[in-house]
């Protein structure tokens, strides 16, 4: 029996050696899912500053600030501003509903506002070409005009959604814009252009990700596009590295339920966010009611290294 | 050096180049197999079965029991039963069911609503606010939660069991609380009862296959009926194949939901399953995705589900012969009838729960007003009214044959302004079949009238020909045409080859002969012949919901156009009036509290469309 002592001892010396690795490389693994984590973190951001400017024909026509920008095609189709108040007076020319509904918008720093249509509930002859368009409501006009037209967008009776998110970026004057069209039960092919609208020339078609809402974002880390997916109910920042969208996005936070969409994001304070989500389907299914949008706040946690969330109806 | 002592170098060699080799090795594709293991098909199950089948469950039985007991006594909340409390519990349950400021909300008007108490333990810190905590500092304090079915609302009271006074109440709309273990226990039997449950894991389960399900609280988060419901969701997992079966319980219907298998790691594992988003995956990948074929009592049928069109039925054979290409309900024009058009503002567009309603000025001061609804697939379409369930295959009452149908709801259906719709195909064993609409209400009020577009494509052969009964004879239809289908019995119409007045169907119109308390179809028929343009694919929205003297179809049909000989297309457009008044309801629903203090819907449904019957044989 002493003769395989040797052995003995060697398998015994393997066993603790082969615990000891095994325990080793685990805790590595640890510390680079807690750097994975980290890596979630976008940078301390605070609120940023706003470059929008109220439309001029305001002032023209003494209407007072603040104004609500209403595109919930409620009451009102098209676009209606309302003001005075409790925001008991409303404005809204009869030519503001010519090009049907819009889902959301974005102002400059001359006071245009910049908007992006959505079909709604009934599809008309006209509603899917209308899904092709960027509008401009003119800071001096008052008047609503198609800005840009889009030939590559093409919304059909399977998917009846075309551009439908819009921001700008006031370090230099440019558009984000976001369509869908194209995607289908099985792809994700949506896209993100990044449009000039001094020249209306588009500086990057970015393909690939369907947003139902977009936000920028300027950290110590540098620039992001927030992004809220129609896809699902994630919110996902998207670097933009020399005036470029780099396709390595960073996924923040999931909503708590599946069906649930961000369809805006604000940021309102130190590395803190405002959600607000709908259910969407990419159906004309009416689910505006206010009961069916939820807001969260999330906020990067420092102590714990992760975002934390809390909704609220 | 001994042979044991070289063999002892080798195992010590081998062992640390293994070890080596295992450090190095990127995590990648140590992942590598986890992950493939993980990666199993999301497989989504609906319940097959009525929510009736569940009521016979011992522990769901004895719960009904006690609710409709404790209902007639005056009272609304289930309590805990005392296994679930401690002395102190006890007395702060004893204590809130006497308090008016927690039983405030379990009535409406004088009904009585469902609630139950759902736990009662020692408050948590991070419940109170600053002046409770100082309070139970010193004092023993309990929290408890009730959930009140019928609202989707939890309440939280913090009570001072020392002195026996309510420190705080706070209600919590649209928010599900932890589940008592009584209800955790229901849960776990309505899963283990469920027939689909069992056929999906091959055997029939115990609770002890159950996991999560006693853990109190880990199975709520669990939305169903757009969260609006108790739902939670008991889980079977299978280790060995690292995959678990999820089963989506409703605890305010008592039913099982839906369920899902997902794989045990990180990124299949569903953090929240929604009955909502289940169906709509369910539903898109089964039924839009792709045609399902059904054989069945000598009947061939490929069906679909469509982006506005409805179910549609295609290539349809009975023992082997031709007998549609397609049929389906494009639209339902919605539209109602109100007095007071001269003082009607059409000057901006009006929307009645977030859609847009058509006006049409009338005589007499009347106008309509309404909507067109299309249905179709959950997701990627124009659909308006969304498909529950996937279409489903039942057995007629008549026991002559089975039905093909498909049921489609706004999902706050029986709510004012939401509806309700069902696309039937009905299969006789005789070889007749029948297209059926069915309306299940509630819609925006009374005087509604709707018109569901029924188009049906027939096969009876590449040219057809088309006969109406005139004077008691049949003649032949020239041309394209329109017409109020006149109540001609036992057939108002008939469609035959070209070659053999043998080959063909009778049109059977509904007059109310069919034993389901329909009023008849007041139908208008368009036959036209086939062009593809013309709903061969999916159709938006046809015409005006609130013409009544359009149906849409109008467009379609030209009186030029010769019919003799071609392949033609029949659209039949019934015209149905609801009817609110109590005892007569017709296409109505409606909502009540029930003896058990939950909700109950009543519908009234009112069902229309043409039967088909083939010549060679029929009499």
């Amino acid at each position: 029996m002493r003769k395989y002592f040797p052995i003995f001892m060697t398998l015994m010396v393997v066993v603790v050696a082969a615990y000891f690795v095994v325990n080793q490389k685990k805790e590595a693994l640890n510390i680079e899912k807690i750097s994975e984590k980290k890596k979630q973190f976008l940078g301390t951001f605070t609120k940023q500053k706003k470059c929008a400017v109220p439309p001029k024909f305001l002032t023209q026509m003494k209407i007072p600030q603040p104004v609500i920008i209403d595109l919930s095609q409620k009451r009102f189709k098209g676009i209606a501003l309302h003001y005075g108040k409790d925001f008991s007076k409303t404005l809204h020319p009869k030519l503001w509903e010519q090009y049907e509904h819009f889902s959301t918008y974005a102002v400059d720093t001359q006071g245009n506002i910049y908007l992006v249509p959505t079909p709604f509930i009934s599809i008309l002859p006209t509603t899917f070409n209308l899904q092709k368009n960027i509008y401009k409501l003119d800071s001096k006009t008052g008047k609503i005009s198609i800005f840009m037209h889009f030939d590559d967008v093409h919304p059909t009776a399977n998917n009846p959604y075309g551009l439908n998110a819009i921001t700008y970026d006031c370090d230099d004057g440019t558009l984000w814009v976001a369509s869908i069209d194209e995607s289908d039960y099985q792809s994700q092919k949506g896209v993100i252009y990044h449009v000039n609208p001094q020249t209306k020339e588009i500086l990057q078609k970015f393909e690939g990700v369907d947003a139902l809402s977009m936000t920028l974002l300027k950290s110590e880390k540098g620039k992001f596009l927030l992004l809220g997916s129609a896809r699902d109910n994630g919110l996902y920042a998207y670097p933009i590295i020399k005036n470029k969208l780099e396709n390595t996005p960073i996924k923040i936070i999931s909503l708590p339920h599946a069906n649930e969409h961000i369809r805006k994001i604000k940021i309102i304070n130190k590395n803190t966010l405002e959600l607000q989500s709908i259910p969407f389907s990419y159906t004309l299914i009416a689910q505006t009611a206010k009961e069916d949008r939820i807001y969260y706040t999330i906020m990067w946690d420092v102590l714990k290294k992760m975002w934390s969330i809390k909704g609220k109806k | 050096m001994t042979k044991e002592i070289k063999i002892s170098i080798a195992i010590f060699i081998i062992a640390m180049l293994v070890m080596l080799v295992y450090w190095f090795m990127p995590q990648s594709s140590l992942a590598l197999k986890q992950v493939s293991l993980t990666e199993v098909e999301e497989k989504v199950i609906l319940p097959q079965y009525e929510n009736t089948v569940y009521q016979n469950i011992p522990s769901v039985k004895a719960y009904l029991f006690e609710l409709k007991a404790l209902i007639k006594e005056g009272k609304s909340i289930l309590p805990l039963p005392s296994a679930e409390l401690d002395s102190d519990a006890q007395k702060v349950q004893d204590f809130l069911l006497t308090q008016p400021a927690f039983l405030k909300d379990t009535k409406q008007g004088e009904v009585l609503l469902h609630n139950d108490m759902m736990r009662i333990l020692p408050a948590i810190i991070s419940s109170m606010n600053e002046k409770t905590q100082k309070i139970c500092d010193t004092h023993t304090c309990y929290q408890a939660e009730k959930y009140n079915f019928v609202s989707n609302v939890t309440t939280r009271a913090i009570v001072d069991v020392t002195e026996m006074k309510l420190l705080t109440i706070q209600n919590y709309p649209n928010m599900q609380p932890d589940i008592s273990y009584r209800l955790a226990g229901i849960a776990k039997d309505i899963a283990l009862y469920a027939p689909e449950v069992k056929k999906e894991l091959g055997f029939t389960p115990s609770k002890k296959d159950i996991t999560m399900a006693n853990v109190r609280g880990s199975m709520k988060e669990s939305p169903c009926e757009n969260t609006t419901h108790l739902c939670v969701a008991p889980t079977f997992t299978d280790h060995k194949k690292e995959q678990a079966l999820w089963a989506v319980v409703d605890l305010t219907e008592l039913r099982f939901a839906a369920a899902k298998w997902a794989g045990l790691g990180k990124t299949t594992t569903p953090a929240c399953i929604s009955e909502r988003s289940l169906q709509n995956r369910f539903i898109m990948k089964n039924y839009c995705q792709k045609d399902t074929f059904l054989e069945k009592n000598g009947w061939k049928i490929t069906y679909r589900l469509t982006g506005s069109d409805g179910l549609e039925i295609r290539d349809v054979t009975f023992q082997g012969s031709p007998v549609l290409k397609s049929a389906k309900i494009v639209d339902w024009h919605v539209s109602y009838q109100q007095k007071g058009a001269q003082s009607l503002d059409t000057s901006t567009q009006t929307y009645i729960e977030g859609r847009e309603v058509e006006f049409i000025r009338g005589e007499d001061d009347a106008y309509m007003f309404g909507y067109n609804d299309a249905m179709g697939c959950p997701m990627f379409s124009t659909s308006v009214v969304l498909p529950f369930n996937g279409p489903q295959v039942k057995e007629l009452n008549t026991s002559n044959g089975f039905m093909l149908t498909q049921d489609f709801r706004n999902p706050k259906w029986p709510m004012a302004c939401n509806y309700r719709y069902e696309n039937r195909f009905e299969f006789y064993d005789n070889g007749s079949f029948r297209v059926v609409g069915v309306n299940k209400g509630r819609g925006c009020g009374d005087k509604a009238i709707y018109r569901p577009v029924m188009r049906i494509d027939m096969a009876v052969d590449s040219k057809e020909t088309f006969w109406k009964m005139s004077n008691n004879t049949w003649k032949v239809m020239k041309h394209e045409f329109k017409e109020k289908v006149l109540d001609t019995r036992p057939y108002n119409y008939k469609i035959t080859s070209h070659t053999s007045i043998e080959k063909g169907y009778y049109i059977e119109s509904n007059h109310g002969q069919f034993g389901d308390n329909s009023r008849g179809d007041n139908a208008t028929l368009f036959v036209s012949t086939f062009k593809p343009e013309e709903g061969a694919q999916d159709l938006l929205t046809l015409g005006s919901c609130c013409k009544l003297e359009e149906e849409g179809v109008e467009r379609y049909v030209d009186d030029n156009v010769s019919i003799v000989e071609e392949d033609l297309v029949l659209w039949y457009v019934p015209r149905i009036r609801n009817d609110a008044r109590e005892g007569s309801e017709y296409c109505w629903a409606d909502t009540i509290i029930g003896i058990d203090g939950n909700v109950q819907i009543k519908v009234w449904p009112c069902t229309v469309g043409p039967k088909f019957i083939p010549i060679k044989g029929a009499h």
